[in-house]
């Protein structure tokens, strides 16, 4: 368990590469324990990951993990602020009390849990993910169109790949890979972690803005969370219950939290500005998922995750049958070691979080070192997590392709979190609805379970607008309703307009497209489609005619202020070529070299460091893709481009 | 003279060097077996048993590990076996044996030719079976047979035996089936039988023995119907499929589309144009692997069934797919489009 600790934390903080990445590249290792270390080893690596994952997000605004994604929206602007001692300590403190409820949760629903889920068919399960969706309005911040238009965006991502119930390919464009849909891993990364790097490359400044206070607060952020702890409590409840479906992870619940966070609280504009609740939230519900999928997967054997997947697989090997028996005391059962799985939790979070204060100060460091020194680093993680996940080389190319979309999302202040909760639930809103329809005919619809949770959607839309409307009343001036005149009532046709109308031009072509979809594979595109495609029209007029919403608060919205304009632009087109130099070499010679060599001549090149620093930078990071995940874990890297096609005729 | 003498000789040291280097292959390389699913799923499970005693069956003992490929239901990874796959028999592939009738029927994605693979065989005959909640109120194929309404099984999406059976059962015998399709796996199914959304499924026993086990034994679920040649060993009293099936073509129909696919489920094989001596290596070690005590020993510990079939018996079962009358491929392709 201790190792799985170690290794849960070193994978945690390294963007890139996730906790089920990891398990799977573990594998190997789990064959050789005996099934009680490899459960312990497993469960306790994954107990992990989703604090550790925090520390990255906040201290440097890339997801740890793609589930700890939320945490950058409020932690990270935090950190610039040199409040990254406080975010930390309240990411870290709310996550323990997350695992910790996870933790009683999971034990306290052992008696009535089977009752309680087999009461959920999938009518209830897509209400649920229904109202996850309407989630998208609250993750929006100011820009409540754009947000809009965001998720949509991920929906219709989501409908790339294989229709579920057809097995029509939808945007596939032939591509096998694009089959399986668009994985979030890669989506994730190149969602934030890319920005970040362009930012901090534009900034040639190290991450903390401002100098960091004697640890920045720690205590703070532990003060904080009690002060808050209802809010943390909420959003443990909401991790767990909501992990109880199948399909929905911490991925999910942590923006659900986040919106949640947002929601609840007296004044909203703070967020995406370094609001500590914005921190707290996501901290709770990520961990508190844990105690939530257990659930699932102990008593029905449905693994809720993959590594909820990978910990079934264990459980079959030590000849423990996921289902019944796991709830029943011994002799007949085996309670006892469900109770363990309770403790493992429990004593593992503890034993991190212990650590994670043991080196804070040298965590709220990192963030005043040289953003030079880091960025070859992080790209290196960025290209081997995105690798590692499924080993495939095009999903390298997704990250790109999300890292050049974030970038502009957030110069034109598009708010990100919208689409990926999208993208996250779209499958299984459209499943689950055809499941629906399939299974019970029209006849869903009235079930109470789906009445009862379709009047929660309802009171959750129209609350904002009621409560706004009433505030307003009450303040008697209208100020928000009146738009600000922009500059003149000129037209504008600049890069937001240009890409207002980019996104209007992508919802029409997926219209097209689907066209010869079938009704079973194109209802969803049409749903997400028309009003993607409508609100962007929406946008667009918005941004051209110059009536434009203050920029979304989202973590790089105010990037660019401190660097003047000219430089500003030449190093983001630095940086960009620097990027995608980066991902040919790896095309052409291979993770290792390319990592070798991009490494040395950013360094000694670009940011034009000394030779020692450089070359022991550059040996540690080629150590690390070949010593460790080539030769030491096995990740089979493909040979590049070049020795293919230049290959020795007849040489094996 | 000499020169002849000095030339024969050469050529006997060229032709020593050359057996020599191809028995002794093996030595010191690395085999990799290119899974198509994902690490911890049951593919990989075999394939990882399988790679840490294979190489000791190999002449050279050549270290094997496991890589996964994921994708498109493992046809990334045969496509990949196919074209991009060095053909020196130091890549296996381990991909879904319905991706043969797949390339039979003709359907989309498929960018290799079966039929030039060179096959090293199938760890586990796997066979398929129906398995029933008793809260269906199906619990016997007659019960079946009479339901008023038809019976509502799950799928997980076409080219699995969650889908493709159920089609082919109600095409050919009859049953009174409602395919509904769109589940994410088999666990998936299994909840919505357990919360009575479903009746059941049909998918392999193998899986449905150890992941429905309590189920089974407190007689909340039953195996119904098992869609084999012959009956299991753990299933003697469990009617046939085909024992059902009114006519020859009915009975190819179900052979070619659920028996054979599912038997050659979790196939190995090399890329096509491999060395004809280095796959007798390979097809042997993997014969021996599968009788080795120790390799047995570690299969029953990771809870894996072994039930072999050989590479050239494997390599005539793909053959004889691509023998069917075509009028019957025609007939299959409607039923599993």
């Amino acid at each position: 368990m201790l190792i799985g600790i170690a290794i849960g934390f070193a994978v945690g903080i390294l963007p890139g590469l996730g906790g089920p990445t990891t398990l799977a590249l573990m594998l190997p290792f789990v064959f050789k324990m005996t099934p009680v270390e490899a459960f312990a080893f497993l469960l306790g690596m994954a107990a992990v990951t989703n604090t550790t994952g925090d520390i990255t997000s906040i201290l440097f605004g890339i997801p740890g993990e793609p589930t700890t994604a939320s945490t950058i929206v409020d932690g990270h602007p935090m950190a610039k602020r040199g409040e990254a001692g406080r975010a930390l300590g309240a990411a870290i403190t709310s996550s323990l009390f997350g695992a910790l409820f996870g933790a009683v949760a999971l034990a306290l629903a052992i008696p009535v849990v089977r009752p309680l889920v087999l009461t959920f068919g999938s009518p209830e399960f897509f209400m649920l993910a229904l109202l996850g969706i309407t989630f998208v309005a609250a993750l929006s911040g100011e820009a409540v169109l754009k947000g809009l238009v965001a998720g949509c965006l991920g929906l219709w991502f989501a409908t790339i790949g294989l229709a579920p119930v057809s097995a029509i390919q939808r945007y596939t464009f032939g591509q096998l890979f694009l089959w399986d849909g668009i994985g979030l891993v890669p989506v994730t990364i190149g969602f934030f972690a890319i920005p970040e790097v362009i930012d901090l490359a534009v900034q040639g400044s190290s991450i903390a803005k401002v100098e960091v206070g004697r640890l920045g607060g720690v205590w703070q952020g532990v003060r904080d969370t009690f002060t808050h702890w209802l809010l943390v409590l909420r959003c443990s409840a909401i991790g767990t219950f909501i992990a109880i479906i199948p399909g929905m992870g911490a991925a999910t619940t942590q923006w659900l939290a986040y919106a949640h966070a947002v929601q609840s609280s007296p004044n909203r504009e703070r967020f995406g500005r370094g609001a500590v609740e914005g921190v707290l939230g996501p901290g709770a519900a990520n961990n508190s998922t844990l105690g939530g999928s257990l659930v699932t997967t102990i008593a029905f054997g449905v693994p809720a995750s993959v590594t909820m997947a990978i910990l079934m697989g264990a459980f079959l090997i030590q000849g423990l049958v996921p289902g019944p028996s796991m709830l029943t005391p011994a002799p007949k059962g085996h309670l006892a070691v469900t109770f363990a799985m309770v403790w493992t939790i429990v004593v593992s979070n503890v034993i991190t979080v212990a650590i994670c204060f043991a080196f804070l100060r040298q965590l709220v460091k990192v963030t005043e070192i040289r953003g030079a020194l880091l960025i070859p680093f992080i790209l290196m993680l960025i290209a081997v997590g995105a690798f590692a996940e499924k080993n495939v080389f095009e999903d390298v190319m997704i990250v790109l392709v999300f890292g050049a979309l974030g970038w502009v999302m957030t110069r034109f202040g598009w708010p990100r979190p919208p689409l990926l909760l999208g993208l996250v639930l779209g499958p299984l809103a459209e499943n689950k609805l055809f499941l629906s329809t399939d299974n019970y005919g029209l006849a869903w619809t009235v079930r109470p379970g789906v009445l009862a949770l379709l009047a929660v959607i309802l009171v959750g839309l129209l609350w904002p607008v009621v409560s706004r409307r009433r505030q307003r009343t009450r303040d008697g001036a209208d100020a928000a309703a009146t738009p600000r005149a922009g500059p003149g009532e000129r037209w504008r046709l600049d890069g937001a307009s240009a890409f207002s109308s980019l996104i209007v031009v992508v919802f029409g072509w997926a219209l097209w497209q689907s066209r010869d979809f079938g009704v079973r594979g194109g209802l969803f595109p049409w749903a997400v489609c028309v009003p993607g495609a409508l609100l962007g029209l929406a946008q667009l007029a918005r941004d051209v005619t110059g009536r434009r919403e203050s920029p979304a608060p989202d973590a790089l919205a105010d990037a660019t202020d401190a660097v003047p304009a000219d430089v500003a632009a030449r190093r983001t087109l630095e940086i960009a070529l620097w990027i995608v130099g980066f991902w040919i070499a790896i095309w052409l010679i291979g993770f290792s070299l390319a990592t070798l060599a991009m490494t040395l001549l950013y360094l000694k090149v670009g940011a034009r460091e000394r030779w020692g620093i450089t070359l022991v930078l550059t040996a540690l990071s080629v150590a690390f893709v070949y010593g460790l995940f080539d030769k030491g874990l096995g990740v089979p890297f493909p040979s590049g481009q070049l020795f293919v096609w230049f290959a020795p005729a007849g040489g094996s | 003279m000499k020169r002849a003498l000095a030339l024969a000789l050469l050529a006997l040291l060229a032709w020593v060097a050359a057996t020599d280097a191809q028995s002794r292959f093996f030595d010191g390389k690395t085999v990799r077996i290119v899974v198509g699913f994902s690490a911890g799923g049951g593919y990989d499970t075999y394939s990882r048993v399988i790679a840490r005693h294979l190489g000791r069956h190999v002449p050279g003992t050549p270290t094997v590990i496991v890589e996964n490929m994921l994708g498109a239901g493992s046809l990334i990874a045969a496509n990949h076996l196919s074209k991009v796959a060095k053909p020196d028999g130091l890549t296996v592939g381990n991909f879904a044996g319905g991706l043969v009738l797949a390339q039979v029927l003709g359907q989309p994605g498929v960018e290799f030719d079966a039929r030039k693979f060179e096959w090293l065989g199938v760890p586990s005959r796997e066979a398929c079976v129906c398995a029933l909640t008793k809260a269906s109120g199906v619990t016997s194929l007659a019960a079946w047979m009479a339901a008023a309404k038809p019976v509502k099984l799950g799928g997980v999406g076409p080219g699995t035996s969650t889908d493709d059976a159920p089609r082919v059962l109600a095409a050919t015998i009859n049953l009174p089936i409602q395919l509904v399709r769109g589940y994410k796996g088999t666990a998936e199914i299994r909840l919505a039988a357990e919360s009575g959304e479903l009746a059941g499924g049909c998918w392999q026993w193998e899986s449905v023995k150890s992941t429905w086990r309590q189920a089974l034994e407190s007689g909340d679920v039953s195996v119904v119907l098992q869609i084999t040649t012959k009956p299991l060993p753990d299933l003697p009293n469990v009617p046939l499929a085909s024992s059902l099936a009114k006519t020859e073509e009915a009975r190819q129909l179900i052979n070619a589309g659920v028996i054979v696919p599912t038997e050659i489920g979790r196939l190995y094989a090399l890329p096509p144009g491999t060395p004809a001596d280095r796959v007798q290596t390979l097809r042997a070690a993997f014969v021996a692997t599968m009788r080795d005590p120790e390799f047995l020993a570690d299969a029953k510990r990771s809870k894996i069934d072994i039930d072999a079939m050989g590479g050239e018996e494997l390599a005539r079962v793909v053959q004889d797919l691509f023998k069917l009358d075509p009028a019957l491929v025609a007939k299959l392709k409607g039923i599993l489009k």
